[in-house]
């Protein structure tokens, strides 16, 4: 189904991306901070739906493939000195290869087997970070991220596009140092991913990872190489996960084992079924509500440890899980479907109006 | 093909918009090099008229500095009165103090007791009169552990202040992860993570330690274990002595192994025979580590851990039968009440060892455990609190006051920032913080402190014992620094 069908539509779309482009300007830095987390969490969602919302293979492996991500860029931009820019792509196809090789036991196994198969992503890739390659990964400290630059040639000893000069690289520099700035990559990469996530729903090798969702014998009986395209999921869903570790690394300027980990993997797949399996806008809008829940949380925190001051560490942790629990339970009985369903009924109903209640 | 005239003119605006919203981070100051602190800018008068880059247009190129800059005489200036540092009577002023760390995640037992500590310092403070009459108004964020919680609590900070002054810190991963831009935004961080990573890695500059980082904590115990191995060895023994780390993964829990400490540990005869990582978790199971460790012939234990971090390694010693096997060690934070609240049995905790960069609440005769005393019994904290974090977040409060108060000293409130306050940290010389409950130095440097003490747990949860009085400990902060 397409999700614009009229001109105001795209209008609408093209001003809210506007707005968000030029957010820092008008906006917190906060405030932007907060979305740019938003938007890194997207890509990693939109990647996890392809492989759970499309095909049905769950897979709590998403964060492990963020760690190859974020170390597979860092390593291309401190150790070959390649631009992030050129890193982030080579970086997620790193991740996507990785993942192709934790896709493997989906041939013979499925449900809460594969569950357990891709954990093992979660166990092994931070080991791996951890002991192997100390001299290169710096063992359980990690690594130090610089971030990304735009480098552009002096010019009669002058510096165009709001770039600045830096003696060091003897060029004129632009630094994404800030959210402020980080947020014009962010916003980039996930206008590209959702693109390329929502025209692959709606190809055909979409058509056939619903298929075998719905159901891979009869999938095979059409001619449907069910562990073929599995595969293929498995790769499209880490290659997102290694962009949005690739930027995650940049904008924290760190990476260790434990940036991205386990709680991570079930927080995406908290967001996946908040905002809607198997639909274009169910990450965008389970990653936005299961982040401002967490924002509200750490909000929330100082005044919990004034209302129960002897019991404010206790309480305190248990808000965040308590609040994301809640949450997921609420949706899983009142609107399973998620957000993206919601949102969709709604539309329905004002394109319907005034014959809907 | 048809074009659309609409789809044109928007794609237009739009690329102009994108341009714009690039452009505008031109008109921020490049970030800063690593701190010249006392340098000050003299080459223009600071009432100067500033230019006002909002009104430059957004594409206009900047000019690459020449590589001699042209000075212009500057007499009017300095026949001009100097002008009165605003330096006492700061009523209805008030100062910004940030805070962020763990009170939802796993290190929430150390972290809570910290925040305590804070909030009554602060409140203390305020009480009596603020610091020349201005108060402290003091943030707090919980980050859950969190790295990526801890750069958008930095960033929250930040963006509602425009001159934060200090930002204290509880945990090593996110002292890490911000230690660039501390010195980017030129805001001095005190921290209880105690990183080498964050304070001398590639970046790092602004970032100040309540206590000495880790891998000076490890050889601090090194240098004592082998002048004192006959006495201290298990009966087990032989002359070598082999170390086994048992830790938690990530920046805090490997913080002591770096490659300066086992380069010392080697240059001491001391063989690192195992290396094992146990769960972040109270329910952690170390007894496959501690097996591995024997297994490899280890009677030294090192642990970078805390709470129930060390508890779980006691609990499994307890649990296989080898007490009395190894010398068990850590760092600071091992030896606390709160590692008490995890042990089975008590008698566990006994013969551990620990580097102690601050005094205890048993060492009631000092002025400043007596007055940590009366205001935990004022605000009836409860018992659990009674730890390191609570003492040391008094004493951190007090180490700032007295920064503080020589910064504006030295430029007037009007003018006290971020760099004010390093520059007063690294130029006050030894410091004794809530009369020497802890003692540093920032001017050698260094920007954590190399004199402490250790101790030894040899009774109950108050037998903190001193094994070697206040002493200095080898630097083995990271090549290059």
């Amino acid at each position: 189904m397409s999700v614009l069908r009229k001109r105001w539509q795209y209008v609408v779309l093209f001003v809210g991306l506007a707005a968000l482009f030029l957010l820092p300007a008008y906006s917190s830095e906060s405030t932007v901070s907060f979305v740019n987390r938003v938007l890194i969490a997207i890509v990693a969602v939109q990647g996890l739906n392809i492989l759970t919302g499309y095909t049905g293979q769950i897979s709590l492996g998403q964060a492990a493939f963020m760690t190859v991500g974020g170390y597979a860029s860092t390593l291309l931009v401190t150790q070959l000195g390649w631009n992030f820019f050129f890193a982030l792509p080579v970086a997620a196809l790193s991740a996507g290869v990785v993942g192709l090789i934790f896709g493997l036991p989906s041939l013979r196994v499925k449900g809460f087997y594969l569950v357990m198969a891709t954990l093992s992503a979660q166990f092994i890739i931070p080991w791996i970070t951890r002991n192997i390659y100390g001299d290169i990964l710096h063992g359980a400290q990690g690594l130090n991220v610089p971030v990304p630059i735009i480098k552009l040639p002096v010019i009669n000893n002058l510096c165009f596009f709001g770039t600045q000069f830096d003696g060091e690289l003897g060029a004129c520099v632009y630094r994404f140092a800030t959210s402020d700035q980080f947020i014009h990559i962010s916003l980039v990469v996930v206008i590209l991913s959702t693109i390329v996530a929502h025209n692959i729903s709606r190809s055909r090798l979409g058509r056939a990872l619903v298929s075998i969702r719905d159901n891979d014998l009869a999938a095979e009986l059409l001619g449907i190489d069910p562990f073929a395209y599995k595969l293929k999921a498995f790769f499209i869903a880490a290659v997102f996960a290694g962009a949005a570790g690739a930027m995650l690394a940049h904008n924290l300027r760190h990476i260790n084992s434990v940036t991205v980990n386990l709680t991570d993997s079930i927080l995406f797949m908290g967001m996946l079924v908040v905002g809607g399996l198997g639909t274009s806008l169910g990450p965008i809008f389970g990653a936005t509500l299961v982040i401002l829940l967490e924002e509200i949380a750490t909000v929330m925190s100082p005044w919990v440890i004034s209302v129960l001051p002897d019991n404010a560490a206790g309480a305190t942790a248990a808000l965040r899980p308590l609040i994301f629990g809640l949450a997921l339970i609420v949706f899983l009985i009142f609107e399973p479907r998620g957000l993206a369903h919601r949102w969709k009924l709604t539309k329905a109903a004002w394109r319907m109006r005034p014959f809907s209640r | 093909m048809r074009k659309n005239p609409l789809l044109i003119l928007l794609s237009i605006v739009f690329l102009a918009l994108l341009l714009s919203g690039c452009a505008s981070a031109a008109e921020e100051p490049t970030p800063a090099p690593p701190p010249e602190p006392t340098e000050v800018p003299v080459v223009e008068p600071v009432a100067e008229p500033t230019e006002a880059p909002a009104e430059e247009p957004m594409e206009e190129p900047t000019a690459v500095p020449t590589e001699e800059p042209v000075v212009e005489p500057t007499a009017a200036p300095t026949e001009e009165p100097e002008p009165m540092l605003r330096t006492d009577n700061l009523e209805g002023e008030t100062i910004h103090l940030y805070h962020f760390g763990d009170l939802s995640g796993p290190y929430a037992a150390i972290t809570g007791p910290l925040v305590f500590g804070m909030q009554d310092a602060v409140n203390a403070l305020n009480a009596s009169g603020g610091i020349r009459g201005a108060m402290l108004d003091v943030q707090f964020a919980d980050t859950a552990g969190s790295v990526d919680e801890a750069v958008a609590a930095y960033d929250r900070f930040t963006s509602e202040d425009d001159n934060v002054l200090a930002m204290i810190t509880y945990g090593s991963g996110e002292a890490e992860a911000l230690a660039s831009r501390f010195v980017e935004d030129q805001i001095v961080n005190l921290t209880a993570g105690f990183s080498a990573e964050a304070f001398y890695g590639p970046g790092s500059g602004y970032t100040f330690g309540l206590g000495p980082i880790y891998p000076d904590q490890l050889g601090y115990f090194l240098d004592w274990l082998v002048a004192n191995w006959d006495e201290a060895k298990p009966a087990s023994a032989g002359d070598e002595i082999n170390l086994a780390y048992l830790s938690w993964p990530g920046a805090f829990g490997q913080g002591a192994l770096t490659t300066e400490s086992r380069a010392y540990a080697e240059s001491l005869g001391v063989n690192i025979v195992a290396e094992e990582i146990y769960d972040l978790s109270p329910s952690a199971d170390t007894t496959t580590a501690l097996l591995n460790a024997q297994a490899a012939g280890a009677n030294v234990i090192w642990t970078n851990t805390l709470a129930f971090g060390p508890a779980a390694l006691m609990n499994g010693i307890g649990a296989l039968g080898l007490q009395g096997q190894f010398v068990l060690a850590g760092d600071n934070w091992a030896m606390d009440l709160a590692t008490y609240a995890f042990v089975s049995d008590p008698s566990l905790a006994v013969g551990l060892i620990t580097p102690f960069p601050y005094l205890w609440w048993n060492d009631a005769d000092n002025p400043g455990i007596q007055a940590a005393q009366e205001l935990f019994d004022a605000n009836e904290r409860p018992a659990g609190a009674h730890n390191v974090g609570y003492l040391l977040l008094l004493a951190g409060v007090d180490l700032l006051r007295q920064s503080i108060e020589v910064a504006i000293d030295t430029v007037g409130f009007d003018a006290l920032s971020g760099q004010a306050l390093y520059d007063a940290l690294t130029t006050m010389g030894p410091i004794q913080a809530l009369d020497g409950v802890i003692r540093v130095d920032y001017s050698d440097g260094s920007r954590s402190p190399h004199n402490v003490q250790l101790r030894q747990i040899q009774g109950g949860p108050d037998a903190f014992n001193v094994l070697q009085d206040w002493t200095d400990m080898p630097d083995l902060r990271p090549a290059g620094e």
